[in-house]
């Protein structure tokens, strides 16, 4: 093959990735917008070991290489995952863009990214030595920047199956299909007995990576329902405090108050308003 | 080494780059012309096709990403009895004008078809959303689909 490799194992893409300067290809939807004529592909499609999804005691398993629509499809896949996927781009697109690729794309705009942010997902990476788990905030640098070695692929996306049972989830986009994120949010949480016992929130699409601020979720839970009108005007304010947006095709004026009213939605269904 | 892949039906092979657009080397290599290069940034639909089963964009499809898939065009796809339905349906409801999208609406009314042979009309606008059509406002094309279910039960 001219300028590209298609191995059918996950141990001989290894190799490549380690000795060739080779970019790995996974559904192509963002590589192929940007299309140079330099340059080589990994292609991966014909790995198996990255199209399994698969469940153990903690957690799910989504082969990198699974495309959004596998992904949609699996019984096993969250609701707010679901949902989400049902809003990139258009089936076409969902037909081959895959997980593995939103997330090595490394843009803070990828909305199945959002999610894994939100559910406190981890990624198995490997090369041809071995693998480690990294979080998925970890492996987030900055824009573009990511904790994986040119010498690694990422194998799979682990998402604990130990998760809060409601959740909310908008995406702002200029129409309903084809649209680049605007700004986006995931929110999570769990009630037992009237108390939030578990709160978990992500932003995409207005800083450098998804924000996700365990520490100022922290505030609401132990909060009964009741009292959430109370504490959330403090959970408003640390918010407030803690996003910093950045100018872009959008102002940074702009989602900071959609994000804060975004919050303020989202205290409303933990409500039940 | 060569790219192998099957077009509508007949095993094939590529030789050229594996970084080369799908689209671009279906109309110039394969005489496809019914894949359209309508944007090349996957937001048109004009250029779809259905691989391994499914509609994808073929620009944003790199000739290595076809190994060893199944592609089937419009080309391959009016042999059927299927299109026959469909192109009775766009007839009908006049759901095709300049005809330039058309390739690709009927190919992603078939994948509609194909997953749910009684889809709702929000199925239907789902399942086409990533098609653009700038003559026929789309409530044409939308009951095209909705006519070829009813009168292709069975087919599907």
């Amino acid at each position: 093959m001219v300028n590209g490799y298609a191995p059918q194992t996950l141990k001989e893409a290894l190799e490549i990735v380690r000795h060739k300067d080779v970019t790995p290809y996974g559904g192509g939807t963002d590589l192929m917008v940007a299309h140079g004529r330099s340059g080589q592909y990994l292609f991966l499609h014909r790995i198996p070991e990255l199209q399994t999804i698969s469940e153990d005691d903690t957690y799910l398993r989504l082969g990198a290489g699974c495309t959004f629509t596998q992904v949609a499809e699996h019984p096993a896949t969250p609701a707010i995952l679901k949902e989400a996927i049902g809003r990139i781009a258009a089936p076409a697109i969902r037909n081959l863009g895959t997980i593995g690729g939103n997330i090595g794309n490394g843009s803070a705009k990828a909305d199945s990214v959002l999610v894994f942010f939100a559910l406190d997902a981890k990624l198995r990476l490997a090369n041809a030595d071995g693998e480690r788990i990294v979080s998925i905030q970890g492996f987030y640098k900055g824009r573009k920047e990511l904790d994986l070695a040119p010498d690694e692929l990422i194998v799979e996306v682990l998402l604990p199956r130990k998760m809060p049972e409601y959740y909310v989830y908008h995406k702002v986009g200029a129409r309903a299909a084809l649209a680049i994120s605007r700004l986006s949010f995931a929110g999570l949480w769990t009630v037992e007995d009237g108390i939030i016992t578990a709160c978990a929130t992500a932003f995409g699409a207005i800083e450098q990576t998804v924000v996700r601020l365990p520490e100022v979720d922290a505030l609401l839970v132990g909060t009964p329902v009741a009292d959430l009108e109370r504490v959330g005007v403090e959970y408003l304010a640390a918010y407030d405090a803690a996003l910093n947006p950045i100018d872009g095709r959008i102002s940074a004026a702009y989602r900071k108050r959609v994000c804060m009213n975004l919050l303020a939605g989202f205290l409303a269904e933990m409500r039940g308003a | 080494m060569s790219i192998p892949f099957t077009l509508n039906g007949k095993p094939t092979v590529y030789e050229g780059s594996a970084m080369d657009r799908l689209s671009d080397i279906l109309r110039r290599d394969f005489q496809c012309p019914g894949v359209k290069s309508g944007c090349n940034e996957g937001e048109c639909g004009a250029c779809s096709v259905i691989l391994d089963g499914v509609l994808v964009n073929a620009c944003m499809v790199a000739a290595g990403r076809a190994y060893g898939t199944e592609i089937v065009t419009i080309e391959g796809f009016r042999e059927t009895a299927q299109f026959a339905v469909l192109d009775q349906a766009f007839g009908e409801t006049g759901a095709v004008q300049c005809g330039f999208c058309t390739p690709g609406m009927i190919l992603a009314a078939a994948c509609i078809l194909q997953k749910n042979p009684d889809p709702t009309e929000t199925e239907i606008r789902d399942g086409l959303s990533g098609n653009m059509c700038r003559c026929t406002g789309y409530n044409a094309i939308v009951n095209a689909v909705a006519l070829a279910a009813k009168e292709g039960r069975g087919l599907w």
